[in-house]
């Protein structure tokens, strides 16, 4: 899980740096760009719901 | 009556003649070049009169001061003009390096920051931290840092060129070139032994350890000391000088404009992405693999308030902060003299004006939102809107800084109350929040609020024209600036988790919870930070009392 969230993250960056080599059209490299960002962001949220699934305060011992 | 009239008319025509006939004016004069003949005439006061004292200061510094080649041939040309030319670059030297003390002094102000938002059974190991990370972010960033960030960076006139700073490591892909990473400058050593590459590794390392400890912060209070020095030195040594090399040191980020017609590249003036975010974005991937102090949440994810110690120590550091921002953003000019650099005073407003906005912000909200105006996030608010501030300081107005500055005052507490709630991330002092949330904010800002106006030299990153932001007219700008939010949130905070799971692998990253309970003071530092107390933990039923 916290491998295919790092994989997001940073799969978002590539796809924001992949649209200004793929096309010239602006609105379509903001597009990429924003989208991008919303993949890393989201990996960022995966990430910490694998941590938090298994932390301590929910009652499990340390 | 003729008469009157006659005069009169040839009143009129004299002066419709003086008005359509060329005066020779002063400026059609042929210019005269001066030789160094004009300076023999030039009169200096006399030993007789500097004997007597000076004390309205009309004598002191006079043509007799300029250092002469050849004392026997006399002033010359030559002799004045390398004088002005070397005052440029000492102007910029004590701008620059004076604007670094500032920063330094930074490092107090943090430490009182976070040091007053912890429980006084962590004092010393907090203290302690802000103190070494100095140390250990300073040597990290001599030894290899600064050469990785700045190797490649030659070229900066401000500081007389920085000449030996000519390698950058860079990758050809799809046409373009990428530059990675500097190659000059390991240890200051060959080339980089060098009176203006030592003004800049000042400037730059104090920049390098102000993101060092923001992460000091969010991991207070349950951070293994060890854990720390080895996290610490690999965020000097890589990830702070990776992405300050893109953004700073004429890699990839700041060629965007030159590369893909984007603005003007990645701009950030002072340091919002590649100081703030690097350090907030560091702390965040800390925060995830290090985990909540005890305490802090309950078996439903609700979460607890853990009351710092002392106040009145954390609003002191907030304004030592302050102060220091005074040579973080008008500072990065690196320099004062020539090249637009007059926009100092510009730069110094903004900062001012963002803090104060800032705070004003999250004041707001809190009265709104909970009744009272809270003291630790007002100072929060004041830091999240120098933060904001930070990167689009040097390219917007001031009606832009205080929008900015307000802004990233009510953000802070809204990213605040979303990391702490929804993410169930514990963050002592709100760092996170204040640098990576208002970082990455401040980065945007330059892309939304650049007016145009500033005038660095005519280009930035190697493009003509003045930084314009999307609200002025240039989508382009924006365009870049969230390439870097991208490059920041998918790389850097990637680097920075995975580095931190290796060393928690190897090292482990947190105390012990019977360390944690006691507090860090006596297990891990050997001293309590206030030994004549009774240290109590509320809730706990435990107390702690030495000395007395």
């Amino acid at each position: 899980m916290k491998g295919l969230a790092l994989v997001l993250i940073v799969g978002g960056w590539v796809m924001a740096v992949g649209g200004l080599v793929a096309t010239e059209a602006m609105m379509v490299r903001t597009g990429a760009a924003l989208a991008g960002l919303a993949v890393s962001l989201a990996g960022i949220g995966a990430l910490n719901n694998a941590h938090v699934a298994n932390a301590f305060w929910k009652g499990k011992a340390r | 009556m003729s008469k009157k009239r006659g005069s009169f008319a040839a009143l009129a025509v004299l002066a419709l003649l003086a008005l359509a006939t060329p005066v020779p004016a002063d400026e059609e004069a042929p210019a005269v070049p001066l030789t160094t003949a004009d300076l023999k005439g030039v009169t200096t006061p006399s030993a007789d009169d500097l004997a007597k004292g000076d004390p309205g200061g009309s004598l002191t510094g006079s043509a007799a001061d300029i250092v002469m080649a050849d004392p026997k041939a006399g002033l010359t040309l030559a002799d004045v003009v390398n004088q002005v030319g070397q005052n440029r670059i000492a102007i910029n030297f004590v701008w620059t390096l004076v604007a670094g003390f500032l920063v330094m002094f930074m490092q107090a102000g943090f430490a009182l920051v976070e040091t007053g938002l912890c429980r006084a059974k962590n004092a010393n190991h907090t203290m302690m931290m802000n103190f070494m990370v100095y140390g250990f972010g300073m040597f990290a960033y001599w030894v290899m840092g600064f050469a990785l960030q700045q190797g490649g960076s030659a070229g900066i006139t401000n500081l007389g060129g920085l000449n030996p700073l000519n390698g950058e490591f860079k990758l050809s892909l799809f046409g373009k070139d990428w530059g990675l990473f500097g190659t000059k400058g390991f240890f200051l050593s060959g080339g980089a032994y060098d009176v203006g590459i030592m003004v800049m590794f000042l400037f730059q390392m104090v920049f390098m350890d102000t993101a060092t400890t923001i992460v000091t912060g969010t991991a207070a209070e349950r951070w293994k000391f060890a854990a720390f020095a080895i996290s610490t030195f690999f965020l000097g040594a890589i990830t702070y000088p990776l992405f300050g090399n893109w953004a700073w040191g004429g890699g990839w980020l700041s060629q965007l404009g030159g590369n893909f017609k984007l603005g003007h590249g990645y701009c950030d003036f002072a340091g919002s992405g590649v100081v703030h975010s690097v350090g907030g974005l560091t702390a965040l991937a800390v925060a995830m693999v290090i985990g909540p102090r005890i305490g802090k949440f309950n078996r439903d994810g609700s979460p607890n308030a853990i009351p710092g110690h002392d106040i009145t120590m954390v609003l002191l550091g907030c304004f030592i902060l302050a102060f220091g921002w005074f040579g973080f953003n008008p500072g990065s000019t690196l320099g004062a003299s020539g090249a637009g650099n007059l926009r100092i005073g510009s730069i110094a407003v903004n900062t001012m004006l963002a803090g104060c906005t800032g705070s004003f912000g999250a004041l707001l909200y809190m009265w709104m939102r909970f009744g009272k105006p809270d003291a630790s996030m007002s100072g929060n608010g004041l830091l999240a809107g120098l933060v904001a501030i930070t990167a689009p300081s040097g390219f917007v107005n001031t009606v832009g800084a205080a929008i900015i500055g307000f802004s990233a005052g009510v953000l802070v507490c809204l990213s605040v109350e979303f990391l702490e709630r929804v993410m169930k991330i514990d963050d002592p002092v709100g760092a996170t929040s204040v640098h990576g949330t208002c970082g990455l904010w401040g980065v945007l800002c330059v892309g939304l609020f650049a007016d145009g106006t500033s005038n660095y030299g005519g280009s930035w990153n190697g493009v003509d024209g003045s930084v314009t932001g999307l609200f002025y007219g240039d989508a382009g700008q924006f365009l870049a600036q969230l390439i870097g939010v991208c490059t920041l949130v998918g790389v850097i905070f990637t680097l920075s988790y995975v580095f931190n799971v290796i060393i928690d692998v190897f090292v482990g990253q947190r105390v012990s919870t019977d360390v944690e309970l006691e507090g860090l003071d006596l297990p891990e530092m050997g001293a309590l930070g206030y030994p004549e107390f009774q240290l109590v933990t509320p809730g706990l039923g435990r107390s702690i009392e030495i000395g007395g």
